[in-house]
This record gives structure tokens, sequence and C-alpha cells, in this order.
């Protein structure tokens, strides 16, 4: 009976997946954890590993074929003999053992396999299959969970020191994974019934907004016309558009501005910028500044940092993970920078580094897509100063900070002075704060900006 | 009936157990006319003649010694140490003597070592000791720390009526205590060696124990609840030899997290050995490190800011339990 291969769940809100490459034919001989396939989502491109060790029987779902999350879309024979597999699989290093024994068979194989591994050809995708689980930190008892509730580790954001993935996050998974809706999609493909099918037909793909399946690929493609051009969006950005409207549609948003004096952090960073950069090898700027505050706000109006569900009730996070929006070539994504408030000013700084280089060369995983709890958005680079942002559900709140502009500023004594000024503006869903909880928010945030002096502590 | 003290629940015990039984006798320094340093032994020699309540020579070998070759002869001897440090004199006696002599022979050695462990009373590296782990380690010897009244009393009840030889490590911090001052039966009872206790419920984390340090992780888990909503479970293991492993890993098996307290120095101490169990017997259910909460291993020391650096308190397990829960 081969083991039936289904698309994986590539982050939190992601309904269907698109096979970007086949990394392995039909007879291929595939070893647990090796790339199987490349997977394309709305947010994010994986490969995705092997959940066992066999012989790729049959590929269901072709190349550039979009099917909802659970689909089938290969079949491996797990009890399939290892001599099957094609002559591509190397011949022993010269370490190898000879083969001295019936038994050591078994033993002999997985030599063969690991001198293959430096044999460069397979190394490179094995090497990319394994090392993310690896590298996961977690508990052994998350393990035993996760193993038991098979459950992709990859697909899980740790909530534990250093993102170390717990008993709780396992049993939060599975809990989200239950409720979680039938994907849109569903209907289309009629999922119920694939394992009355004949086990080696192919399922029709799936057309979802006939547009997106229809591409051939995720590029922008036009049609010409007279006089207009007629684009075709990309996955990613109708996700986008679809989240903006949908956000607006579930939150009643309400806007309210503050305008704060940032002159001695902007004095501060004029004088220390380039020595900092220097020493710690990443910049420093205003970003880390307004998220520490931003802690602080959240700390003491603790809804900010919360969720209205379709129940009617609001679910309040402990940790506050601030999801920053970066612009890459390909579009708006807004990693998570987990548990901002335990870092320092330099550390803020480090994170915000290391995510936006992950962002800009297109390596996020999918934990840096989830779990944030609230958005900091930095449009002020662009040179804006007043931008009213769009929440991103399910958040309570999402703050942007503008630009950082020398104004005419009356001070103490009626005197007038050039100060460096800045406006945050923060949206809010009016059905879990009210204009008090909101100015209030701001009004700490404020407080803890113009709180610093002209030397500032930043570690 | 009032209640009464720590102490004087083993002073009780001792009472009762010599009506009961005309084997048991006492024997150590001091505790006949004197009525023994902490004065456990108050009014015993007017009860019980000095037969049965011995002043012996300041030598600890040798009263073990008689004590053993009295419980051969099929007494119950209760020796006391005046302080359990000096329990190291008699060593001997006990791991070639006491411990083996059933092993060999098939002759049980009835018989309880007893006497005041522990520090917090400014007694300095030769009165201070928690002897426990060197004994724990013996087999043939069974380890029995009582940390409240009641137990004080069912415990010592429990171990003087036992076939083996049982070592029984009062607290003496405890010994007047105030809050541990309890209303005990009037009726006869024992507590079983080999049971713990849970003395607190909870999900969150399990707290494993012994002795003084008892009430300090009571106090810590009271503080974790208020403060960081964490529900902790505090088991009292009462019994070090034999150790009641079905309590502890049903416990560990529930809550996932697992903190050990001990006043003892960590180094293969009651932990090591708790942690090894658990790592065996549990891996797949833990959901974070085994930690261990002990004094450093440093003879004990005598001037008060060191002693209270020294000794394991509610600061230290709170910090431990707080850094678990979060891993």
């Amino acid at each position: 009976m081969p083991t039936s291969i289904k698309m994986p769940r590539l982050g939190e809100s992601v309904a269907e997946g698109t096979i970007g490459s086949w990394l392995k034919n039909e007879g291929d001989w595939v070893e647990r954890d090796e790339s199987l396939a490349e997977i394309i989502t709305d947010k994010i491109n994986a490969e995705l590993p092997s959940p066992v060790a066999g012989r790729l029987a049959k590929i269901l779902v072709k190349v550039d074929e979009t099917v909802p999350v659970g689909a089938d879309i290969a079949l491996i024979e797990e009890n399939a003999d290892v001599s099957a597999s094609p002559p591509a699989e190397p011949a022993p290093g010269p370490d190898a053992a000879p083969i001295e024994h019936p038994d050591r068979t078994h033993a002999i194989v997985m030599e063969n396999r690991s001198a293959s591994d430096g044999n460069g050809s397979r190394a490179s995708t094995r090497a990319t299959g394994t090392k993310v689980e690896e590298r996961q930190r977690i508990s052994p008892l998350a393990r035993r969970l996760a193993r038991e509730h098979d459950i992709d580790l990859n697909a899980i954001a740790g909530t534990g020191v250093g993102g170390r993935v717990r008993k709780e996050d396992i049993l939060a998974y599975v809990a989200q994974r239950q409720e979680a809706p039938v994907p849109v999609g569903a209907s289309v493909t009629a999922p119920s019934t694939p394992s009355i099918e004949p086990a080696y037909s192919t399922p029709a793909p799936v057309s979802v907004g006939s547009q997106v399946s229809a591409s051939p690929s995720p590029a922008f493609t036009t049609v010409e016309e007279e006089g207009i051009e007629v684009v075709t969006p990309s996955r990613m950005r109708l996700a986008i558009a679809e989240h903006m409207v949908r956000s607006k549609r579930t939150s009643p948003h309400a806007t309210t501005v503050v305008e704060i004096d940032m002159t001695n952090i902007a004095r501060w960073l004029e004088k220390n910028k380039e020595d900092f950069k220097n020493r710690e090898g990443y910049s420093i700027s205003y970003v880390p500044f307004v998220m520490k505050a931003v802690c602080e706000g959240i700390r003491k109006f603790p809804y900010m940092n919360s969720s209205w569900t379709e129940d009617n009730k609001i679910i309040l996070k402990k940790h506050i993970n601030l999801g920053m929006a970066v612009a890459t070539d390909v579009g708006l994504v807004v990693p998570t920078l987990y548990d901002a408030d335990q870092y320092t000013l330099a550390g803020l700084a480090k994170q915000i580094s290391t995510i936006a280089q992950r962002a800009r060369a297109n390596k996020l995983t999918i934990q840096d897509l989830q779990g944030s709890t609230f958005v900091v958005n930095n449009p002020g680079t662009f040179g804006t100063i007043l931008s009213v942002p769009i929440i991103n559900q399910p958040h309570a709140g999402i703050l942007s900070m503008d630009a950082v502009v020398k104004r005419p500023v009356v001070i103490e004594d009626d005197a007038i002075a050039v100060r460096h000024m800045m406006y945050l503006c923060l949206s809010f869903d009016h059905r879990i704060l009210d204009g008090a909880g909101a100015g209030g928010f701001l009004q700490t945030v404020r407080t803890k900006l113009q709180s610093y002096s002209r030397e500032i502590d930043v570690y | 009936m009032s209640s009464v003290t720590y102490l004087e629940a083993i002073g009780q015990a001792i009472r009762e157990e010599m009506q009961r039984d005309e084997a048991v006798f006492l024997l150590g320094e001091d505790v006949g006319t004197y009525g023994g340093a902490f004065k456990v032994s108050a009014g015993l020699l007017e009860e019980f003649g000095s037969e049965r309540v011995i002043d012996t020579p300041m030598a600890e070998d040798a009263i073990i010694g008689s004590a053993v070759g009295a419980a051969l002869m099929g007494m119950r001897p209760i020796a006391e140490m005046q302080f359990i440090d000096f329990i190291a004199c008699g060593f001997d006696q006990i791991i070639n003597m006491a411990n083996k002599m059933y092993w060999r022979t098939g002759m049980p050695v009835p018989m309880v070592i007893r006497g005041p462990s522990g520090g917090g009373v400014k007694g300095g590296p030769f009165h201070s000791a928690s002897p426990e782990a060197w004994f724990f380690h013996a087999p043939g010897i069974k380890v029995v720390v009582p940390s409240t009244t009641y137990d004080a009393k069912g415990l010592l009840k429990a171990a003087i009526r036992d076939n083996n030889p049982v070592l029984f490590l009062e607290h003496k911090l405890l010994y007047r205590l105030p809050e541990l001052r309890e209303e005990l039966p009037t009726e006869d009872y024992v507590v079983p060696i080999g049971k713990a206790i849970t003395r607190r419920q909870g999900e969150d984390m399990t707290v494993l124990t012994y002795g003084a340090m008892v009430h300090q992780c009571l106090k810590a888990a009271q503080a974790l609840e208020q403060e960081d909503d964490l529900q902790v479970e505090v088991i009292d293991l009462r019994s070090l030899a034999p150790l009641d492993k079905e309590t502890i890993l049903e416990s560990v098996k529930h809550t996932n997290k697992v903190l050990i307290v001990h006043e003892d120095t960590l180094t293969g101490g009651i932990g090591a050995e708790l942690a090894a169990i658990l790592a065996e017997d549990l891996f797949e259910y833990l959901d974070g490190p085994i930690t261990r909460v002990a004094a450093p291993d440093a003879p004990f020391p005598y001037a008060p800011p060191l002693e209270a650096a020294y000794l394991p308190n509610v600061e230290k397990i709170l910090a431990a339990a707080r850094k678990l829960a979060a891993y």
C-alpha cells in the first residue's frame, strides 16, 4: 500500500499550494526528509521533505498545478526494494565496508547513502530538506506529540525561549488545525472522495479564482487592448488584496495620531549611527526606539495586543510579537519579531536587520510569517508624514511611524525652536478599543520616546 | 488536646513506642539526665529508667555499633546522633554492618538512627549537615525525612516498627517553628515509609522536594500562582529510600516539567538520582530540562551572610521555576 503525500499547510491562512517543481522523478528512491518537491504558496516557497523513505511511485499533481492543502500530490512505496532505485544512486565510496554478512545489508545501504551525501549532486537538496528540522528547538515531549499528531515541525512557531517548540505550541496547533475552516477550493476538488478513486488516478487540478491557476507562472501577465493593459496580479498581490478587503470589512477602523518630539533620539543617531554600525555590523534607526516604546505601551494597554474572535470573545496575547512591514522586490511582507519586549534597543536593531535581510533575500521561513500580534509600519522611510494604515488581521491595531522632519515648534516658555518631529498614526479595531485606550497607548509610547536624554544606552 | 511542635511530636513517638514495646530503647549522648541537646527526650529517663534511656560516651561508632548488636539480639534501639554531622564517625557501622547484616545472615536489624540535620540556624560547618545522599546511596538502609509535625510522629513510629535499619533525619530548623504546630490524633497512627505526599496540586510544573525545603517550595508555589499564573505541584518525598517512584512519575507525566529542590549540595545529591530516573523513564514526557536547586558544592559556611547565600530559598526557587516555565 503506497503512502500518499499531501499538500502541506504552509502557514496559517494558506489554503492551497502550487507545485513549483518536482525534485524527484517517478521511480526515484527518496530518503526520509529528502526534498521531494518545491511548493509555492501566496506567502512562501518551500521544499517539501518526504515523510517516509521509499520509491516515488506516482506523481499526482503536475508542475504549476494548484491544489488545496491536504490533497494527495504523490504516492511513495515504502516497502519498495532498494535495488529498484535507479542506477543514479552513487556507488559506495572507498570507505564503505564490503558486505560480509547478510544481516549487515541494511547498514551498508545507510553507508551508501551517507557516502552519497558528500557527492555533490544530491547533497544540496538533501541538506535543505533536513536542516530546518534539525535546527529547530523543541522539547522531547513536543517532539513526541508532533510525531503522534503527524505534524510537520517546520509548520509550527515555538513560543518558548529562542522560539523553542513546547507542549502548548503543539496543542494549540492541533486545536487550530481542528478548527480550521475547510479550504476555499475544497468544494471544487471534492477531496472527500479520493480514497474511492483508483490509487493511481490523477485528480483534476483545482481552479480557484480561475485567473490564478490558469496563469502558468506567478509572474505578471499582460493582455494588450486599445490604450489599456490588463494585468493579472501575482499570487502575492492577490493575497494582499484579499487580506486588505477582509480587514476593512472585519474591523471598524479608527485612526488617531500623536506628534512626537524625536530630537534627542535624532541627535543621538546622528552622532552614534556610524560608530554603532562599524562596531556591531548592523545599523540602528528610529524603528527599534519606536518598537521598544510600543512594547511598553502594550504592557500598559494589553488590549492593544489582542484579537476579536468570530464568536465575540477577545483573545489577549501574552507574547508581544511585532510584525514589521518590509517591502521586497516581489511585494510587501510582514515578518515577525518574536518577543520584542525581551530585547534591548541594540537587540531589536539586530533582529530587525536580520529579519529584513532574510525578507529581501526571499529566505523567510513559515515561522517568520506567522504569530505576530501587532504591526509597526514605517512608511516614513519614503518621506511620508501622515499615513492611515490598515490593520493586519487578526490584530487589534497597527502603528505607522512617519518621517522625522525638522519643524518649528512652540516649546516651553512660548519660545519657538527647531525640533525633530514625527507623527505616529495608530489604526485600531474599535470593537476592542475606544479612543481612551488608543490615546492612552499612544501617550505611553510618546512619553517613552520623549524620555530619552542626549546620552542613550542602547544595550 | 493542645497543639504540639515538630520536636514534641518526635518525643511523643519515642515515648509511645517505648510504652507499647519493651524492646524499644533510646541511647545517645546526653539523652538521659540532660534530656537531649534539644530536649527531645526530656522526661524519658524518669519514666523508663536508665536501662532503657542510656547516656553514652561521645563515640558514634560505639553508639551505632551497640545498637546494631542489640537489634541482632531482638531489641529495637533508637540511636540518637546529637548532631547528625557526627554520624560520619559511625559510618562504618552503618554501611558495613547495619545495612548488610540481613543480607549476610538473614537476621533482621530493626534499628533507628535519628538526629537533627540541616542548616539555617547559624550552626556552621559541623552542625548543619544534610547527610542523606551518603546513606541514600547505600543499599539496605531506609532514609526518611519528615517535613511536618504529623509526619514526624507517624514516620518515626513507622521507623521504629520497621525491621530494617532506618535513618530518620529531623530538621532542626523545624523543631520549634510555631507555624508547624499541629494538633495530632489522640489515637495511635503511623505514616508508611515509602509514600510521598502531594502537598499542593498543579498542572504546569512538578516540584520534588523534602524536609525543610518543602515549606520554601510551597511559598514559592504560592508566589508563582499569584504573580505568574502558574499552577505548581509540590511533592514532599518524605521517604528518600525507598523512593515513591509511582507518585513522582505520575505527577511529572502530567505536568511535563520538573524542578527538584534540596538543601543538600548539588553533585551526587538526591536530585541527581531523581533526574536520572526521570530522564530514563519519562524522556518523551519532558517539556523542559530537569532542573535542580540545591546548595553549592562547598562546605557549609558559618558567617550568616554566607549561610543565607548558600542555602536554597524562595527567591532561588522562583528564579529556577520561572526559567523552566519559559523554556
